[in-house]
């Protein structure tokens, strides 16, 4: 009898530990501290991510319930794609399009974090999210209610069962399981953080020239490996008419007047317009802003207004290697990572099914008057946006994509296979990543860079479905988009460069697809 | 044999505990000077003459704490001292506390408002009153995270009205815990200290003790600074709320006891 208890106990102390071993691998894989990252802030203890938790909060990050009218979602002003901001809008947008008095926030490296918003006023991640739930320009809903609405779903008592063990469904979990996925959002493969950890990855000479200025002029704010000092300051822009005060709303400090936190500055390039305001739409900007645009006014950070100069001196060379280096910080890992996609385009519940199959080796092809319509609506589109790059008119280009998007939205996915339709949405999500930088700008240069692998995505949907019934031509241009090559498709066998005015001669046909 | 011995241990531990402690419990009477707290339908009048009536009135006490005269002091159990009074809510305004150790106490004090460790607590210790998805929604600053102390709201014919303001309504929320980490707030938290004068009271096993506790909301107006509502019809996260918590710091004051619940609404109806 004793022995046998004894017998038991170690069964069970075995099992414990195997099951809290198991527990702490399921935590690491799930969050990951990078090797040239501080210890993070967060107190994980106190809310231990496991799988079903961080799955549930996707879940909630991207559903319109929790806000009043059943429209706005997390996921809508914070946008993976552009790095967990508001694509392409100043002031957010929430219900009825009313204007947030902010522009959103970039969301990652959250665990690192320890004050909340651009006026830090939220000292803690797990309650960040009353914030924009009860904000009226934001969801414009009260968490009692969406727990309520939570409840009477079919599916959420059965979520919250599998990550905390119950269906009951609180505040605590609720917020818990946002956090969770929130947490998840790591960005540390930037080319930068490779060469920092030395795997196999080196900055150019100018990418290094840039560091060194950045170093020395703006990581007094822009600190460490989350370049920021998580503190907050008045860099000197000039208040706008109805002026946002900033930190001192929270503080009533006078000398925090204007004073705002130190955004991280990773992900630039898809995080744009910049500043607590979105009034920059252009790195270009910034930098003309800290060296000749800051405005001296008394909370103004005493760095600066050092030897006697409002702001910092930048010469067009050394502007140029800074810019160089900012784009080093740049994760397209984290910008198209799965684990943090939207769970509604995402997944096809068969999506697994065909998971090994090699696209250049099926046959893909549709006979669909709907969705051969649907394509040649599209490359009419497509014609006009090229035309519009070569005739340097960004606002027509960017006009002529926002009608695209209905047409792929809309496309008729009941004619499709399943095979087919797993195809078009895998190509789609990386379309319409480049449709969307296309649309957000009007700037034809910025257009250009992303052209060339719109043209891409759009010629494997055409090669594939086969809906074109006269000859294409895939054109190649090597220097375009910033010499990583770029690509545009024609029905004729002479056309215009989209890329560049001047280099006619780039451009060489690379493939000829026969009806 | 073993077992029967700590079953007895334990036993007469229980019955010790039991027989050591009392249930103290706290009626919050709510008013307006002299007058009982009528919602919307009264008229009051505050220090500068101005007419108001009042439409919701609502506050938090925490932190409970009986003290005795040679200095000691039962503090009640951390988790279990936060309250929130709702004029609304009858019910609300009985607070019960358990298991309050036999002996003769002096006085009471409490925080008016909430202390800043919760303030500052991290969700799965925000439960009850200070559940920010129930309870706590209109009690709870989100965009500068924090609850707020004490509520007034109401109307009154001197605000005047234009574009931003289309009803004479005006608004007292009061918070600031004084900030965490570098990050310094004002502090608006006030702590009362009540004390019996004459009267002890005391706590005998196993009964439970009524006493009233009342709080005159026209403190809010009248003090050291007598507010105008015509010119500061809404006072929230500014500068000017220091002033009005310096104000009701004195609005409760020590009721008397009661034999039960029903001679406390006597007293109640007596007062009138
Ligand atoms: C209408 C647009 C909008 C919606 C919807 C929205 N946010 Fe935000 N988010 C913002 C804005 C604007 C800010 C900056 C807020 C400020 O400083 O006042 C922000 C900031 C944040 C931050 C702070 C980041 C930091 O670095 O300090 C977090 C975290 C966050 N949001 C999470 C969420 C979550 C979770 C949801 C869904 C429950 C959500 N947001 C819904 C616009 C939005
Ligand atoms: C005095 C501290 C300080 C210095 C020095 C500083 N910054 Fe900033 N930076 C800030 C603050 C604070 C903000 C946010 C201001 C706001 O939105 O009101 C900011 C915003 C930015 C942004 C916008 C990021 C976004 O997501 O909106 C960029 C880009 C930037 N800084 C780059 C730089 C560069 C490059 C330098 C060096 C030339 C520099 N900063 C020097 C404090 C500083």
């Amino acid at each position: 009898m004793k022995r046998n208890s004894i017998f038991f106990f170690l069964i069970f102390a075995l099992l414990a530990f195997i099951s809290f071993a198991f527990q702490v691998k399921e935590g690491e894989s799930l969050f990951l501290k990078p090797s040239n990252f501080p210890e993070p802030v967060y107190d994980f203890t106190k809310n231990p991510l496991t799988t079903e938790g961080v799955a549930l909060g996707k879940v909630l990050f991207y559903d319109a319930l929790l806000s009043k009218d059943n429209t706005v979602s997390c996921g809508s002003c914070h946008q993976q794609t552009a790095g967990f901001t508001q694509h392409g809008h100043v002031l957010s947008h929430g219900i009825n399009d009313a204007l947030t008095k902010r522009n959103s926030m970039p969301l990652a490296n959250l665990a690192w974090f320890k004050d909340f918003g651009w006026d830090g006023g939220v000292h803690h991640l797990d309650l960040f999210a009353v914030s924009p739930l009860t904000n009226p320009a934001e969801m414009d809903e009260n968490l009692p209610n969406i727990l309520e609405k939570l409840r009477k779903t079919n599916t959420y008592p059965v979520l919250f069962q599998k990550a905390f063990g119950s269906e009951e469904i609180n505040s605590e979990r609720f917020l818990k399981a946002l956090s969770q996925f929130m947490l998840t959002m790591v960005s540390a493969n930037s080319k930068y953080d490779k060469a920092m950890r030395n795997e196999g990855v080196v900055l150019s000479e100018s990418e290094e020239q840039g560091e060194a200025i950045f170093k020395q002029k703006c990581a007094s704010c822009h600190s460490g490996v989350l370049f920021t000092d998580l503190k907050f300051h008045n860099n000197g822009l000039s208040p706008a008419s109805k002026a946002d005060l900033g930190r001192y709303d929270v503080t009533l400090l006078e000398e925090d007047r204007l004073a705002f936190k130190t955004p991280s500055l990773r992900n630039l390039d898809a995080t744009a317009p910049y500043m607590h305001d979105g009034r920059f739409g252009t790195l270009e900007e910034v930098l003309e802003h800290y060296d000749a645009g800051i405005e001296n006014n008394a909370t103004l950070d005493p760095s600066l207004k050092q030897n006697n100069r409002i702001g910092i001196p930048l010469s067009m060379d050394e502007k140029t290697k800074l810019l160089a280096f900012l784009k080093t910080l740049n994760d397209d890992d984290f910008l198209r990572n799965d684990r943090y996609a939207e769970v509604s385009q995402a997944k096809d519940p068969e999506a697994d099914k065909y998971k090994d199959v090699d696209w250049e080796k099926v046959d893909l092809q549709t006979n669909s008057p709907t969705i051969k319509a649907s394509f040649k609506k599209a490359w009419i589109l497509y014609t006009e946006i090229k035309n519009a790059l070569i005739a340097e008119n960004g606002d027509k280009a960017s006009a002529a994509i926002e009608s695209l998007f209905p047409i792929f939205n809309d496309i008729d996915k009941t004619a499709m296979t399943s095979m087919q339709r797993v195809f078009f949405q895998n190509v789609f999500n990386d379309l319409s990543f480049e449709m969307e930088h296309i649309a957000d700008t009007k700037d034809y240069k910025h257009q250009r860079d992303h052209f060339g692998d719109f043209s891409k995505h759009l010629f494997r949907l055409i090669k594939a479905f086969k809906t074109h019934d006269k000859p294409l031509y895939y054109f190649h241009c090597p220097n375009a988009m910033f010499k990583r090559g770029g690509y545009w498709i024609s029905d004729t066998e002479i056309d215009k460069n989209p890329f560049f005015k001047n280099d006619k001669d780039c451009g060489k046909i690379k493939m000829v697809l026969l009806p | 044999m073993k077992n029967i011995l700590i079953l007895l241990v334990s036993f007469s531990y229980l019955m010790l505990n039991a027989q050591s402690s009392g249930t103290l419990t706290l009626q919050f009477d709510n008013m307006v000077g002299n007058e009982d707290m009528v919602l919307n339908t009264k008229n009051y009048k505050n220090a500068m003459g101005e007419d108001f009536n009042i439409s919701l009135f609502q506050y938090y006490v925490s932190n409970i704490r009986l003290m005795k005269s040679d200095g000691s002091e039962y503090a009640v159990p951390q988790n279990e001292s936060y309250f929130l009074i709702r004029e609304q809510d009858p019910k609300s305004q009985t607070v019960t506390l358990n298991n309050v150790p036999k002996g003769k106490y002096t006085g009471i004090r409490f925080v008016i408002g909430i202390d800043s460790l919760r303030n500052t607590a991290d969700i799965s210790q925000r439960k009850g009153c200070l559940d920010v998805g129930g309870e706590a929604k209109d009690m709870y600053w989100a965009w500068n995270s924090g609850y707020i102390f004490v509520k007034m709201e109401g109307t009154s014919p001197v605000i005047e009205l234009n574009a931003d303001r289309k009803k004479p309504i005006f608004m007292y929320h009061i918070g600031l815990f004084g900030g965490m980490g570098d990050k310094k707030t004002l502090n608006n938290i006030k702590e009362t200290k009540l004390s019996f004068g004459s009267k002890k009271l005391k706590v005998k096993d196993n009964t439970t003790h009524y006493m009233v506790i009342k709080t005159d909301a026209s403190h809010i107006l009248n003090g050291s600074t007598n507010i105008s509502i015509a010119k500061n019809p809404s006072i929230m996260a500014g500068p000017f709320s220091a002033k009005i918590a310096d104000n009701y710091n004195v609005m409760f004051s020590f009721g008397g006891f009661a034999k039960s619940l029903n001679t406390i609404s006597e007293t109640k109806t007596a007062m009138k």
